[in-house]
């Protein structure tokens, strides 16, 4: 019952994974069901170990650290790194940084000729949203 | 289903057995054949009056718990979701002494409420409904509309780690806050979306940058197909800033509560 890989029509734009592994496993009978009172219930080492929850992430100055890593982090992805090509080049014709990569691009885009060097700003700025899509976070 | 794999076992005697108890159902429910659990030991019905605990026999003497016992659990339970109206799962690792205990202490005290139970989870399934941010794009909203957060970046981004660590910890703080109230925001919305479909739900807990929403809903079968395309519009709706998940459906564990 729980086995439904397949899509049903429509965008697909709902995941719907398939729980297999055991970590799905654990995460869906984790703490769940009827509870029988201990005094009826035999106790047995080592299978009663699933009631932690795990799933909390008590906010803690290191949860703030990673926070403030994961903001900061954003920046490097606006200057360039790992990003498609095309969409760095992008960026850096936008910038008016274009002809530092002209001999790759000049047939495409000649209109790029704006030489306003003071790009950082501009650089960060010109990042749209969507950009980001496909990176996946930790 | 994988084959039964066959397990050499000590003979044991009745003394070294319990009964591992899986879940509840009707009294009369007629167990699909085969049916095997932990220790690919045949899994079994102890009825008493309207329900029916579903057991099989378990060695008491035993290593720790081993992931094979989970997926054994999962394995039955699933199995008997595929083929009965209402099956209640009994929190995993519930082990009674005999079978006269599954009856006189389990079963026949609370027979009346286990019966409620069974029938108001007949005939409907869980489905769980996860909502996970894009982390990029919110935090860029966050960045874009918070001046205070934008400062604070700039002046921690390219320092030294072990620079500016109080600056960094406001940072994160802010950024925990703002990613916080967000998360309000979208998880109340995408729950008024689906709450009219169901007919109850379990929020569970969510933190970190990532999670919205994390909540079990409980669905007629017959109105699952309504909720799915739901969803589906709705996924396409936040395409590309959020990503939704459907998990299921299962039986339904999250609703089999109280006692």
């Amino acid at each position: 019952m729980t086995v439904q890989s397949q899509r049903r029509s429509g965008g697909g734009y709902l995941e719907r994974p398939a729980p297999s592994g055991l970590a799905d496993v654990v995460e869906i009978i984790l703490d769940k069901g009827i509870v029988i009172d201990a005094y009826v219930r035999v106790s047995l080492v080592g299978i009663e170990i699933l009631t932690i929850d795990a799933r909390i992430v008590i906010a803690s100055v290191d949860t703030y650290l990673r926070f403030a890593e994961a903001t900061n982090r954003l920046d490097l992805l606006e200057q360039g790194g790992g990003k498609p090509l095309d969409e760095f080049i992008g960026n850096m014709q936008e910038s008016g940084a274009g002809r530092k990569v002209k001999g790759a691009v000049s047939g495409a885009k000649k209109a790029i000729t704006s030489g306003d060097d003071d790009d950082d700003d501009d650089r960060r700025r010109s990042t749209k949203k969507s950009s980001s899509r496909r990176r996946s976070s930790a | 289903m994988t084959p039964p794999t066959p397990v050499t076992v000590e003979p044991a005697t009745e003394a070294d057995l319990g009964w591992f108890v899986y879940a509840v159902v009707d009294g009369d429910s007629e167990l699909p054949g085969g049916l095997r659990g932990l220790d690919d030991e045949p899994v079994r019905a102890v009825p008493c009056g309207r329900v029916a605990a579903i057991v099989s026999r378990f060695r008491l003497e035993r290593p720790p718990g081993r992931a094979a016992e989970l997926m054994a659990f999962h394995t039955v339970i699933d199995t008997l979701a595929e083929s009965l109206d209402a099956v209640v799962p009994v929190q995993f690792g519930s082990v009674l002494l005999d079978e006269d205990s599954v009856v006189d202490d389990l079963l026949a005290p609370d027979e009346t409420w286990f019966g409620e139970l069974v029938d108001s989870l007949r005939g409907r399934v869980q489905v769980v409904v996860q909502a996970l941010y894009d982390q990029d794009t919110v935090l860029r909203e966050i960045v874009a509309e918070d001046p205070e957060i934008a400062h604070l970046r700039e002046l921690t981004r390219d320092v030294p780690e072990d620079a500016a660590r109080g600056e960094r910890v406001r940072l994160g703080e802010l950024v925990a806050a703002a990613v916080d109230h967000r998360r309000t925001a979208d998880s109340g919305w995408l729950l008024d979306e689906l709450l009219p479909l169901v007919e109850a739900h379990v929020l569970r807990p969510v933190s970190g940058l990532e999670r919205v929403l994390d909540v079990a809903l409980l669905v007629d079968a017959d109105r699952r197909d309504v909720l799915e395309e739901r969803l589906e519009a709705l996924a396409e709706e936040v395409h590309g800033r959020m990503r939704l998940r459907l998990v299921g459906p299962t039986a339904p564990y999250d609703f089999a509560q109280g006692h």
